[in-house]
């Protein structure tokens, strides 16, 4: 599924050479529920940029479901973000002039899936996660777990094989909180694979298995004992 | 992703800026419309005048006498005119044209005029049309008969009425007046100023054969300019030449180049070239608005991708290539381009009219001019938004996710 290796990513800016992540291994195998903890700066953002192919890798090599996408080109990486990633950020990232719906067909267009199995896909997608109501209106004409939800509809419409998850409840409260967690057990339970960055080991504590970083590297992967099943 | 959804997207976010969106073009549409305006009222000059040299005749020639080198004898009599037409085989009319200040009188009214004088072809060739009676005859040529055409303005304002034919007028210079019987009145003709002129300021058009005219004040009786009329296009310079011919074998001086052919559609071309000329530049100078106009659509697709960067990051982060975002931008600034370009085009075509009709020229608006505008806006809406749609389509998904 996921596999990268010996993975190290610098950034440079002009003298200032900045090591984000100092040669990582890690191996996700499908189906799984990956919750990666640290503090910030830790290289947790970077690792999950590189894993949803945003950034390239400067030494290692990174295998997304058994194709080397280390050397892939700008365009091809957004082949493979169209389809076999789904995203979900703390801020949501909707497209705010768009209607939800819009929205959710966005990865459609870009996919060039024609318009009307758009529409019945988007509304589908809407459907799972509990959203079938005030489709016509605007991101700022919901509230927030409604926005993470038209969110996650959006990462699963094109049916990707992993989720990745950047603090999606970073935004929200307690209650919401339990309402996006259990979409995302749900879509694992149904065999998608989900990498999720959080720092509350409230919310680490949905996954199946948690990764521990510091300071660019792994220090810790093991799986949760007494996981909250929703 | 087809074209469609991308004017769809286009429109959209035109549409979300309005009033952005109209200063954008207000470039674009004071350009369009100053380039449509100016070189359809240029085309429209051209048609006009062009026009008007048809209707005196595409295949008239101008025989000139080269004045400078010129003796008396070497001018064109009447007697001249006369065999040009029996003997030049393609000559169809003949007619010098005298043309001399004098004095009308009628029993009402006195008033100055403008006489002009030539053979009974004279109403062919400058296409003479008449409101009431008929113009002299052959015979009333030969005799000098003192019969008169005038003008509509000169009936109104000597006789206070328009049919005047048949009424008895004095003509001459101020010394001398012999009285004429008028036999026909000129169509009013559609003169400059003519509403804001008082006819009775105008001075009374007069045609009488050159015969008569001759007679009345006494003249040598020669011309430097005569009318031939060929009788069709192909023959126009044939008739030229033959007609110098004749007159330097009946002048005796060949070799001297006294005399000069000139078909009248040459000096179209001439006249005609200028305007176009001064319409490409004036045109040109326009144009310079309408680049102005695409450096303001650079400007605001510019401002446009940055205040989008992060909406560009989302888009890269779903899967939009970098042709998408391209492609995205390019449409909204071509689109841009291209309604200013249409509305620019109805203000033009409005903006001609309304400046031809005060100018007293109708515009001519050709499919091509249309068509120009239309291209000529897209290929600035392209040229001015490739540089702000290639900046977006460049942008790191990264830093434009993190944009603020």
């Amino acid at each position: 599924m996921i596999r990268i290796e010996n993975v190290t990513k610098v950034y440079r800016n002009g003298e200032i050479q900045l090591t984000a992540l100092k040669g990582v291994s890690l191996h996700v195998k499908p189906g799984e529920f990956v919750a990666v903890m640290g503090p910030s700066g830790c290289g947790k953002s970077t690792l999950m940029n590189l894993l949803g192919c945003l950034d390239s890798i400067t030494s290692g090599k990174y295998i997304l479901n058994g194709k080397d996408v280390s050397t892939l080109s700008g365009n091809e990486l957004a082949y493979i973000r169209n389809k076999e990633i789904g995203f979900v950020f703390q801020s949501f990232n909707l497209l705010p002039r768009m209607t939800i719906l819009e929205n959710v067909e966005l990865p459609m267009v870009y996919a060039g899936v024609p318009a009307r199995e758009r529409r019945a896909r988007a509304l589908e997608a809407l459907a799972r996660v509990d959203l079938s109501e005030r489709i016509k209106h605007r991101p700022s004409e919901i509230s927030g777990g409604q926005r993470q939800r038209v969110a996650i509809a959006r990462a699963i419409v094109n049916k990707p094989s992993v989720i990745l998850a950047d603090e999606p409840t970073g935004n929200l409260d307690t209650k919401v909180t339990v309402e996006i967690m259990r979409i995302i057990q749900q879509l694992n339970d149904e065999g998608v694979t989900v990498l999720m960055v959080t720092h509350e080991p409230d919310v680490a504590n949905y996954a199946k298995r948690i990764v521990r970083m510091k300071d660019g590297c792994i220090i810790d992967d093991y799986p949760v004992q007494n996981r909250t099943v929703l | 992703m087809n074209l469609m959804e991308n004017v769809k997207m286009a429109l959209a976010s035109i549409w979300s800026n309005k009033m952005r969106s109209f200063l954008t073009m207000l470039g674009i549409i004071i350009g369009i419309s100053s380039v449509i305006a100016v070189v359809s009222l240029g085309q429209g000059g051209q048609h006009t005048i062009t026009g008007e040299f048809e209707k005196i005749g595409a295949n008239t020639v101008l025989i000139t006498v080269e004045s400078s080198k010129a003796e008396l004898s070497d001018y064109i009599t009447l007697e001249d005119v006369k065999q040009l037409k029996e003997k030049v085989p393609y000559i169809r009319y003949a007619t010098p044209v005298f043309q001399v200040q004098g004095q009308a009188n009628s029993r009402l009214k006195s008033k100055r005029a403008y006489i002009i004088g030539g053979t009974s072809d004279l109403y062919q060739v400058d296409n003479i049309e008449l409101a009431y009676g008929r113009f002299y005859n052959d015979a009333e040529y030969e005799e000098g008969k003192p019969v008169a055409i005038i003008s509509n303005s000169a009936a109104k304002s000597l006789f206070k009425m328009e049919d005047v034919v048949g009424m008895t007028l004095d003509i001459g210079s101020d010394s001398a007046k012999k009285s004429f019987t008028v036999i026909g009145v000129v169509k009013n003709q559609i003169e400059m100023f003519s509403d804001m002129t008082n006819e009775d300021n105008l001075p009374a058009i007069i045609y009488m054969p050159a015969t008569t005219l001759k007679q009345l004040f006494g003249m040598y009786g020669a011309t430097t300019q005569v009318y031939i009329v060929a009788d069709s296009k192909e023959n126009i310079e044939s008739a030229g030449n033959l007609a110098v011919k004749l007159l330097e074998n009946r002048h005796g001086n060949r070799g001297r180049e006294i005399y000069k052919a000139e078909p009248l559609m040459k000096q179209l071309d001439q006249i005609n070239n200028v305007l176009g000329i001064f319409t490409t530049f004036v045109a040109a100078v326009a144009a310079i608005s309408l680049l102005v106009g695409g450096v303001g659509v650079m400007n605001i697709m510019l401002v446009s991708v940055t205040e989008r960067t992060r909406e560009i990051g989302i888009r890269k982060a779903i899967g939009a290539r970098t042709g998408h975002i391209l492609f995205q931008f390019l449409t909204e600034s071509v689109i841009i381009s291209c309604i200013g370009g249409i509305l620019g085009l109805i203000f033009g075509i409005a903006g001609a009219y309304g400046l031809g009709s005060i100018a007293g020229i109708s515009p001519y608006i050709s499919p091509g001019t249309v068509i120009i505008a239309i291209l000529f806006s897209s290929a600035v809406g392209i040229f001015f938004g490739i540089y702000p749609a290639r900046k977006a389509a460049r942008l790191d998904p990264i830093e434009a996710l993190r944009y603020e």
